[in-house]
């Protein structure tokens, strides 16, 4: 593929190319009520083109990898440039740097068949019909390949796999859910995924009615993964941090959160979705966001470095995201006590498997966040799970409630996050205390 | 184009497949973004291949590639049958589809101006010119301006004998200006917030917004928010402006109505529903004046087209209907459980995916008050207008909204303007509280471009034709 796109640059009239191949295949089972409703399979290739003449910038990709249809959109891309006033950030494409070598692909993961996947899904159902529960979910199993080349020399490619499932056990009047994700599809646990979903749904039967107000509460890892994912997108990123709308702005260095909380974006760190190099090339860096409580910096691509007068980190987005740069591979330090632990010294709590649909646009400088628990919300009473609890919204500052730490859990688990395959946050248990719950649903 | 899909459609005959269809898309967007008078993305994207659809032993497959070459396009007929009798390992029962005319038809939308002829230049132009008046007002620290424009051609084939070809043209654009101060952001955007509005229209459509018109009040909003007022916390009567309106009627009408919703099928991503079958025809969802229908034949709306990705020509169809729940989006696999035919709601996003009931234009039809008066009639509440944050729970009851701006309503007049205004409710019970709906006059579709749904996450273009509308006993200002 490299040889393929450095021939296509070869033909450019710009000053600077750079093409960006992302391809691959995925597969990916749904299923419901206890059966396979969709089942899916994709094969599919992109290239982008970015071009650049007189420090203008212009994009434009095609799905075709046929010659001519590559050097058409390549001439489109330098044509778009053409036609708009130069941005004086645009320094130039980035140039050679070497990257980490890291272990992405993994054949097993890669010949992964459909009905390998039913299999597994057969024997998700078999056991929920143990307990009288049905089930819900998807399983995906997916090889891509990101290639970046430029006329600066840059050559990078690196094929990446990924598995992932998620699950929900479900009664008349509870639900349970757990997952699990990795670069390996044979590492991940699916009998444990499967007992702990079908556990939370049992447990989670016939939810009391609590009425909304400040409680501690655990929050498990998928539901700290979720908030992470409005945090990357609101705060941990150049864009929002240069327009003056993280909470980061003008903070660097300062307190943010607890001393106990360390937060870091390591594409490298193979515990996670390891991805050496950004989508122009540049080699990923461990970024400490937050770094016990005091406010690291955020991520840069090239542009928004060149603004900061600074260095890229490479956490580029694929050309013409328009979102600037994001951190994908977020890390929580874990603590040194178990889950159990924490929840043991909670008097008067809530315990919290997973948020829905949150929303991180209310005051982004202040990362106040609403939200929905579901899928398993507990009442914890001197220690101890008590019984289930019918769903809360929560409306809190992020990192106001990450001010407020009771404890961290040493166990950590991966989630992904929204780009799937290219990110994922690793994350502890986390006790928050007086998190506000401000409303309340009817189940 | 059409030989190849007639072949694949040959390939599954002589395979003997239960059902087979095979949906050729070609998609071509321009985007232009501009961000303090800097272009931040000028782009152009062509996307083609064939995704292919069957039912072998009773159950679902599916396969797609961006190869044309026709041994590529006969493998992944394969593969989609190898995955469907793969799907078998777990069968309940026999997938079932409702019955539908093979239509043979073309289909395209009507557009005035190809916004693919028009200059890029012209575009370019017009933003950087918005972005001038947005930022010539000093409180303004960021201003951001687009435009999108979509070109899809698709050709649907299926082993029932449907051949149809269509064409769809959509454009869109707005624009918001972002004023900082006091340790918070306040913006403002036109004519609609995250990305503006949109339509199946050509460029007439942009040049009919009154975009740089707007620009100098839109800033000026921005501006005054920073020094506004909080919302203050209260159970109140609001009137709710029509962009908002749309995505209240997407969030809490829009996605519970879909049959697959209700179903299940959904469940692990984004959840049900709480207008379950049982509550069927008997659900009080609205107050009489309540009435929202799916209809994908208006013309403009950006939910419209000829057919949908099953061949199901396009139709309207009650959803709710003076206050009573009267019906649901569907499909050809989820109409015959509730004793119909489909009315034509599944769409993909693209030949990669798999068609799933998605939202056509989901509109609440218009009542009777003129805006003024309406104003006039409310004796203490506020004016919300346009979108900042949305939230609903996984059965789409507990919602909780935040809107751009807010306005006093004092004795039937508009008093001071309000910062940071955030509503919630639970559904039935809000939709209850309708008492008031304005006129044809203040209607308006709005076009949606990123509903998601559905895993791998599909994204949606859909609209929703709303007048500004009043509820009573609304709680007001919760984020506090």
């Amino acid at each position: 593929m490299l040889t393929t796109l450095r021939a296509v640059l070869g033909k450019s009239d710009a000053e600077q190319t750079e093409a960006v191949f992302l391809g691959g295949k995925s597969g990916l089972t749904r299923y419901a009520n206890s059966f396979i409703h969709q089942n899916v399979a994709q094969s599919n290739t992109s290239v982008f083109f970015r071009s650049a003449v007189d420090g203008k910038v212009g994009t434009s990709s095609t799905n075709s990898l046929k010659k001519e249809d590559l050097i058409r959109a390549m001439k489109t891309s330098l044509e778009n440039a053409k036609r708009q006033p130069a941005n004086r950030d645009f320094k130039g494409f980035p140039n050679p740097a070497r990257y980490k070598i890291v272990e992405t692909y993994f054949e097993p993961t890669d010949k992964y068949t459909p009905k390998q996947r039913a299999e597994v899904i057969k024997k998700i159902c078999k056991e929920a019909d143990k307990f009288k529960l049905t089930v819900a979910g998807a399983f995906s199993t997916s090889t891509s390949e990101v290639a970046v080349v430029n006329t600066n020399g840059v050559a990078a490619y690196q094929p990446v796999t990924t598995a992932g499932i998620n699950l929900i056990a479900m009664s008349d009047t509870s639900s349970g859910f757990a997952s699990g994700l990795s670069r390996r599809v044979v590492k991940i646990p699916f009998a444990s995924i499967t007992e702990t979903a079908i556990k939370k749904c049992l447990d989670s039967q016939n939810p009391d009615v609590l009425e909304p107000g400040k409680y501690d509460v655990i929050l498990e890892p998928e539901a700290i993964a979720e908030v992470m994912n409005w945090m990357t997108y609101i705060g941990f990123g150049a864009k929002p941090y240069l327009d003056g709308t993280s909470f980061m702005t003008k903070k660097i260095g300062k307190k943010a959160m607890s001393p106990d909380i360390t937060i870091y974006d390591d594409a490298n760190d193979t515990a996670g979705l390891a991805m050496p190099f950004d989508f122009e090339g540049v080699p990923k860096k461990k970024v400490f966001l937050i770094k016990k409580g005091l406010v690291g910096g955020p991520v840069y691509d090239s542009l928004y470095a060149v603004k900061a007068k600074t260095k890229s980190s490479g956490h580029a987005l694929p050309p013409g995201s328009g979102e600037g740069p994001m951190a994908g591979n977020i890390f929580i330090a874990p603590g040194k006590k178990s889950s159990q632990a924490l929840i043991s010294a909670v008097k008067d709590g809530i315990l919290v498997t997973r948020f829905h649909y949150i929303n991180g646009l209310l005051n982004t400088t202040k990362t106040l966040m609403t939200g929905m628990t579901r899928d398993g919300t507990f009442r914890i009473k001197n220690g101890k799970i008590m019984g289930a609890v019918k769903n809360l919204r929560f409306t809190e500052s992020i990192t106001g409630a990450f001010s407020r730490i009771g404890g961290i859990s040493r166990e950590t688990n991966l989630v992904p996050n929204w780009w799937d395959t290219l990110g994922c946050c690793s994350s502890p248990t986390i006790w928050i205390k007086k998190f506000n719950f401000s409303g309340k649903t009817d189940f | 184009m059409q030989e190849k899909l007639k072949n694949i459609i040959h390939h599954l005959k002589t395979k003997k497949v239960d059902y087979g269809d095979a949906r050729y898309v070609f998609t071509t967007h321009q985007s232009i973004n501009v961000k303090d008078q800097t272009v931040e993305a000028i782009t152009s994207n062509d996307n083609m291949g064939v995704g292919i659809r069957v039912i072998v032993d009773g159950c679902w497959g599916f396969a797609a590639t961006s190869s044309l070459a026709d041994d590529d396009l006969i493998k992944t007929a394969n593969l989609a049958m190898k995955i469907a009798k793969a799907s078998a390992l777990t069968k309940r029962e026999n997938v079932r589809l409702a019955e539908v005319e093979p239509f043979v038809d073309k289909y395209e939308t009507k557009v005035k101006v190809d916004p693919f002829s028009v200059p890029l230049d012209e575009k370019l132009n017009l933003l950087l010119e918005i972005n001038k008046v947005l930022r010539a007002n000093k409180a303004i620290k960021i201003a951001q301006a687009s435009l999108d424009f979509y070109r899809t051609n698709k050709m649907f084939c299926s082993t029932e004998g449907a051949l149809i070809e269509q064409q769809i043209v959509e454009s869109g654009g707005g624009y918001e200006a972002t004023a900082l101060g006091a340790g918070e952001a306040q913006r403002r955007s036109y004519p609609n917030s995250h990305r503006g509005d949109y339509a199946c229209a050509g460029y007439e459509f942009i040049r009919g917004m009154n975009l740089l018109q707007n620009a100098e009040r839109v800033a000026d909003e921005a501006a005054a928010l920073i020094k506004a007022k909080d919302c203050p916390a209260m159970d109140t009567a609001v009137i709710i402006n029509g962009s908002q309106m749309a995505l209240q009627v997407h969030e809490s009408c829009g996605h519970p109505t879909e049959l697959d919703r209700v179903l299940g099928t959904e469940i692990s991503l984004a959840g049900g529903s709480f207008m379950t079958l049982e509550k069927y025809g008997k659900l009080k969802y609205g107050s009489p004046l309540v009435t929202i229908v799916a209809d994908s034949t208006i013309a403009g709306g950006l939910g419209s087209f000829g057919y949908d990705d099953e061949g199901v020509k396009a139709c309207r169809a009650d959803i709710i209907r003076e206050g009573m729940h009267t019906g649901y989006q569907t499909s050809r696999e989820t109409a015959p459980l509730i004793n119909q035919h489909s009315n034509g709601c599944m769409r993909a996003d693209g030949w990669h995916s798999i068609p799933l009931i998605r939202m056509t234009n989901i509109n609440l039809e218009p009542g009777n008050w003129e805006f003024n008066d309406l104003i006039a009639d409310t004796k203490s509440g506020l004016l919300l207008d346009m979108n900042k944050t949305w939230s609903i729970d996984d059965r789409r009851l507990n919602f909780q909204f935040g809107t751009e701006v807010a306005w006093e309503i004092k004795n039937g007049k508009l008093g001071q303007m309000y910062k940071n205004p955030v509503y919630t409710g639970i559904t039935p019970e809000f939709w209850n509280s309708c008492d008031a709906i304005c006129n044809k006059s203040h209607w308006h579709i709005w076009g949606i471009p990123s509903c998601g749904k559905g895993e791998p996450m599909q994204t949606a273009h859909v609209a929703h034709g709303t007048s500004p509308a009043r509820f009573n006993n609304v709680s007001v200002g919760v984020s506090k």
